[in-house]
């Protein structure tokens, strides 16, 4: 009968199921699915899966030493996804690493149906994550914490902190995601951490600096300037920049996130 | 008090108590129609003693009401100018205010801007003031600030202004990323009539010297690996299109010889805007061209421009004598495509990784993807869609395993031009005619309805 691992959405969790359906099912059918969205089907056994930070150590492992860096980090992009499957997918792609000549090359192999699935997703939350770090705006709080907030689709705030705690090192910097109420917190000279679960005080992240408004003032000035009316193109301009984007941004924001002139 | 001082005391009076919002307006406004705003080429990490880093690949950070990306501040360090080039808004004739920023006015501006993530560096040019070298001394100054006092380690892209000494160019690149030379317009003839301070000669030597004392630089970097890096993403350029009689053929030769004899890293073209009345500048824009700039000229040119840098094609492959201007109604590449039948179907689990790269609706990433996957398993046509191949263009070129997606599709010149004009092309909204102007398919200068006629009817 085909066994079908039970987890909750969080990184652990699936980590866990992974290790799981790893442990006891890597050479049958098998499947994972998420406590909270499962449909339960005929002919299938259930099995609920013990979260254990341990057992996600060891999958970390286990696919970095066997499908290489690259396959990892596609695999964990794929896994900050909200799509219900991608837990299901990065298993079979696991079981059918095996049967490739060179497990490696595995995310190569697109016309594998959990592959291409895997890689779809993946390309998915890097897209999102890339424009994140193209339009995140930072404002300066009272105290001098650069703050910022989003409210991404897929749970994206892990893909910025290394790029942004090696641009501003000596800042203290903090992006808040909306939608999944997580913050990356980064301090001066520190490494950046992922803090879940705490609510944040709202009143506190609108009280900003003085030179806060004259620079904020200083870029919408040469946001409206450096557009030519001649060639003004709202549609291009709504490719690059989604209206979605636009309601965290600025530039945007006293214009009701439509458009500027 | 040195000199260099003196100057910037000098530079400073231009400008003085006029408040920073005021000329960043001026200077933002006046350096708008510079059109390079990449920040790509190079890759660097911060050393965690300052603020910033670079990516290859650049980074945009938001997008103007014309579609064009803002990824640097784009602005001038003067607006003041001795020159008198005709096309341009800041020359000595017109009569515009005129201001400067001072050195820490800049480097503050970019610091700010910087660290709220709002640009991914700088981006200086400048009008020029007294002389070239006078001007290019300002602007070495603030480099030299923003890197060594504010420590700055973002992407800086700075113009080099013909005429300035060699001496002064090279130490300027030591602090830049990228630096550009415009070329302003396609041939010597034209530049002698729009440019008369400016000569083909005095462009293209700084171009020369950057490219040499990269080439140098390089021997260094791979002799002592902390040698300073001179230029390290590469030099540009950019030149004015429409505003002079040349075809597009002649500007993709232009373009393809500055790629293979000078090792730019991109040629940047710009639509014509009109901004000044001049006897020596085309009164409107072309006949029949709805009255806007010609967007759609341009555009087929950068489509041939990455053609010839990253899909292998040379510019004698996609225009010639006979042929001199881009097809107003296909994109060169499926124009290309159209006039070599006899090379397609290409099938995709056997053609070389070049002949993928010719096919409409295939790019660079999906023709590496499919050369992967093949390696693995028979790719069919569900598939491609998955590795980004846009279908509705290539169904018509492209067999899986021996056949065509749908048994319908012919190999036949009027059958498939008449259906990939009929998927349409996403064209920019100025060029479709959807904002400002009606219609703009008669952007192409040599097009009539006669052309139009033969096109359609093959």
């Amino acid at each position: 009968m085909r066994k079908v691992y039970l987890c909750g959405q969080t990184m652990n969790g699936i980590y866990s199921a992974l290790y799981d359906a790893w442990k006891s099912s890597r050479d049958e059918e098998a499947g994972i699915a998420f406590t909270d969205t499962v449909e339960h089907q005929l002919f299938c056994e259930y099995v609920e899966v013990v979260e254990d930070r341990r057992k996600g150590v060891a999958v970390d492992k286990l696919i970095r030493d066997h499908l290489g860096e690259k396959a990892y980090w596609d695999i964990y992009h794929a896994l900050l996804s909200e799509d219900a499957k991608r837990a299901d997918a990065v298993f079979h792609v696991l079981q059918d690493a095996r049967a490739v000549k060179d497990s490696k090359r595995i995310m190569e192999h697109l016309t594998n149906p959990a592959v291409g699935k895997v890689f779809e997703l993946k390309r998915r939350v890097a897209n999102e994550a890339h424009l994140f770090l193209e339009f995140i705006r930072f404002r300066e709080l009272e105290g001098g914490v650069m703050f910022s907030e989003i409210s991404p689709r897929n749970r994206v705030l892990t893909c910025f902190g290394d790029h942004f705690g090696n641009r501003f090192p000596l800042e203290n910097w903090m992006i808040y995601d909306k939608t999944h109420k997580e913050a990356l917190l980064h301090r001066a000279r520190a490494p950046w951490i992922l803090i879940s679960g705490e609510e944040l005080d709202e009143e506190l992240t609108k009280r900003v600096t003085e030179r806060e408004k004259e620079f904020a003032c200083l870029w919408r000035g040469f946001f409206q300037a450096i557009a030519i009316e001649e060639r003004r193109n709202p549609s291009c301009q709504r490719t690059h920049l989604p209206l979605h984007f636009r309601k965290d941004m600025l530039e945007f924001d006293d214009m009701g996130g439509v458009e500027v002139f | 008090m040195n000199g260099m001082e003196e100057k910037r005391m000098a530079a400073d009076k231009i400008g003085i108590g006029m408040p920073i919002f005021e000329k960043l307006k001026i200077l933002s406004d006046a350096a708008k129609y510079d059109v390079s705003c990449t920040s790509s080429g190079v890759d660097r990490q911060g050393d965690g003693t300052g603020i910033g880093n670079c990516h290859a690949a650049g980074i945009c950070h938001s997008f103007a009401a014309d579609g064009r990306c803002v990824s640097l501040l784009k602005i001038l360090f003067t607006n003041e100018c001795i020159f008198d080039c005709k096309y341009c808004v800041n020359r000595s004739s017109n009569d515009v205010e005129r201001t400067s920023f001072t050195p820490d006015e800049v480097c503050t501006l970019t610091i700010e801007f910087y660290r709220r993530n709002y640009i991914e560096g700088l981006f200086l040019s400048s009008g020029i003031l007294k002389s070239p070298n006078y001007t290019m001394e300002l602007i070495y100054a603030t480099l030299y600030k923003l890197r060594h006092t504010y420590h700055f380690q973002g992407y800086i892209h700075v113009k080099a202004i013909p005429g300035t000494d060699a001496e002064l160019i090279r130490r300027i690149g030591f602090l830049a990323d990228r630096m550009s030379v415009n070329l302003e317009l396609p041939t010597a003839e034209s530049l002698r009539l729009l440019a008369p301070h400016k000569t083909r000669k005095n462009i293209l030597a700084p171009m020369r010297l950057v490219q040499n004392a990269m080439a140098e630089n390089k021997q260094e970097v791979a002799l002592y690996r902390n040698a300073p890096h001179f230029v390290p993403a590469g030099q540009s350029t950019q030149m004015i299109i429409g505003a002079t009689p040349e075809n597009d053929y002649q500007i993709l030769n232009v373009a393809e010889s500055l790629y293979q004899k000078f090792g730019l890293k991109r040629v940047f073209y710009s639509a014509y805007v009109s901004v000044n009345k001049d006897a020596a500048l085309p009164v409107k824009y072309q006949e029949g061209a709805g009255g806007g700039p010609p967007l759609l000229r341009e555009h087929r040119l950068y489509q041939a421009d990455w053609l010839l840098r990253f899909y292998r094609f040379e510019a004698h492959e996609l225009l010639d004598e006979k042929n001199p201007n881009f097809n107003v109604l296909l994109d060169p590449k499926c124009d290309w495509a159209i006039r070599h039948l006899e090379q397609f179907p290409v099938e995709v689990n056997k053609a070389g990784y070049e002949m993928l790269l010719r096919v409409p609706g295939v790019g660079v990433k999906s023709a590496l993807r499919i050369v992967k996957a093949r390696r693995m398993g028979n790719v069919k046509f569900e598939d491609l869609k998955r590795m980004g191949v846009v279908l509705k263009r290539a169904v018509y070129f492209l067999t899986c395993n021996g056949r065509m997606m749908y048994p319908s599709v012919k190999i036949d010149e009027d059958y498939i031009t008449r259906n990939l004009l009929n998927v349409g092309e996403r064209l920019p909204d100025s060029v479709t005619g959807l904002s400002y102007r009606q219609l703009s398919l008669f952007d192409d200068q040599n097009f009539t309805p006669r052309t139009l006629q033969n096109i359609v009817a093959g």
